[in-house]
């Protein structure tokens, strides 16, 4: 049983570590970068750093993402295999510059 | 900035208002006391202000997925407790389980809530320019809030005792499969479930963005795209909580309105 654990477990970190990750920062409430572009059919780690003072939500509809980024903190959030197209996110609490999207191709 | 507090905080409030109405609305159609339901949502406040408080501490938790986590098990425990309930509530004897069930689904719901408003009129705290239109847009929309959650309980206890009560079951089924409907989406979220395609667009139709896709996602746990997961999870719920639901009710109870001996 612990060595299926142990297993499962190094399974589990390999799948982590071969996931490629996208690091989206939130400045001025703003996200850095507000363009990316991913592979289709592939799971993607995004790191949410927000450097302001005050709380973001990361949110969008099409990837049915949700997550609250503290002020000067980060979080993570996982994304796909998603099909070719364009996803659009923006930050809930500043909807109006918090603005981005993801192109999968 | 003001309308987006309006749409922010109305959405969260909504939820636990709905809940909150439902559950006090059943409580005064079988005659419990009220104060077995103000006390667990006093005390769901408290737990949400801690909440609040340990948000980064809880966002860093296992590998920086402590928030889903956190709030799949604050659904998975607002989905059980009303479970529960709506088996309960044609059982005689079953008063005590129905005044736990109760409580324990009205404080979940405010934790759930209540935090993500506080995270987010905090937020503003820093921004001292923006936070006089952000509390009054908050303060406008917890009213509008609170306002739909009054008309959803004096609908329920308008009605006779026994359809009253059917239409509290109803609408407690749909938040509650609303409910694993956003658990999985969570665990999706945080990479512990697969995150497969979406099973139909409807946004064309209805879009979450919308008022009416808001209203829609407090009261019947709208998803404009759902994955076959999310799916699935709504439609055992709803199979469940209809299972539940179709023993009588306490006829001894509804039967006889209050004041009436």
């Amino acid at each position: 049983m612990r060595i299926l654990l142990v297993v499962a477990l190094l399974l589990s970190c390999g799948r982590v570590m071969a996931m490629p990750s996208i690091e989206i920062i939130i400045r001025n409430h703003l996200f850095y970068p507000s363009e990316l572009t991913i592979a289709a059919d592939t799971k993607v780690k995004l790191i949410i750093v927000n450097q302001d003072a005050s709380a973001e939500e990361f949110e969008s509809y099409e990837l049915n993402r949700e997550k609250v980024i503290p002020g000067h903190s980060k979080g993570i959030v996982f994304v796909g295999p998603l099909a070719p197209g364009t996803y659009p996110f923006f930050g809930e609490f500043f909807p109006k510059t918090a603005q981005g999207h993801i192109i999968v191709k | 900035m003001l309308i987006n507090s309006v749409i922010i905080v109305l959405r969260e409030v909504l939820e636990a208002a709905l809940i909150v109405s439902i559950l006090l609305a059943q409580g005064q159609v079988l005659s419990l006391p009220r104060v077995y339901f103000m006390l667990p949502v006093m005390v769901g406040a408290v737990l949400a202000v801690v909440y609040a408080s340990n948000i980064v501490a809880v966002s860093a938790l296992m590998g920086g997925v402590g928030q889903e986590i956190v709030n799949t098990v604050l659904h998975g425990l607002i989905v059980i407790c009303t479970m529960v309930l709506i088996g309960a509530i044609k059982k005689p004897q079953a008063k005590l389980i129905i005044i736990f069930a109760g409580a324990g689904c009205l404080a979940t719901a405010m934790v759930r809530e209540l935090a993500e408003i506080i995270i987010y009129i905090n937020g503003f705290a820093s921004v001292p320019s923006l936070l006089s239109s952000v509390l009054a847009g908050s303060f406008i929309g917890a009213g509008i809030g609170f306002s739909i959650g009054v008309f959803f309980y004096y609908l329920i206890v308008g009605m006779r005792p026994i359809n009253g009560l059917r239409l509290s079951l109803v609408m407690l089924g749909l938040i509650c499969a609303g409910m694993v409907s956003q658990a999985i989406q969570f665990l999706m979220q945080a990479d512990l479930i697969p995150s497969n395609g979406i099973l139909w667009d409807t946004s064309a139709w209805v879009s979450e963005h919308s008022i009416i896709g808001q209203l829609l996602f407090a009261l019947v746990g709208y998803e404009a795209t759902p994955t076959a997961i999310q799916a699935t999870g709504y439609g055992l719920a709803l199979v469940l909580a209809f299972i539940l639901a179709m023993q009588k009710p306490r006829c001894d109870d509804v039967a006889r309105p209050k004041g009436v001996k």
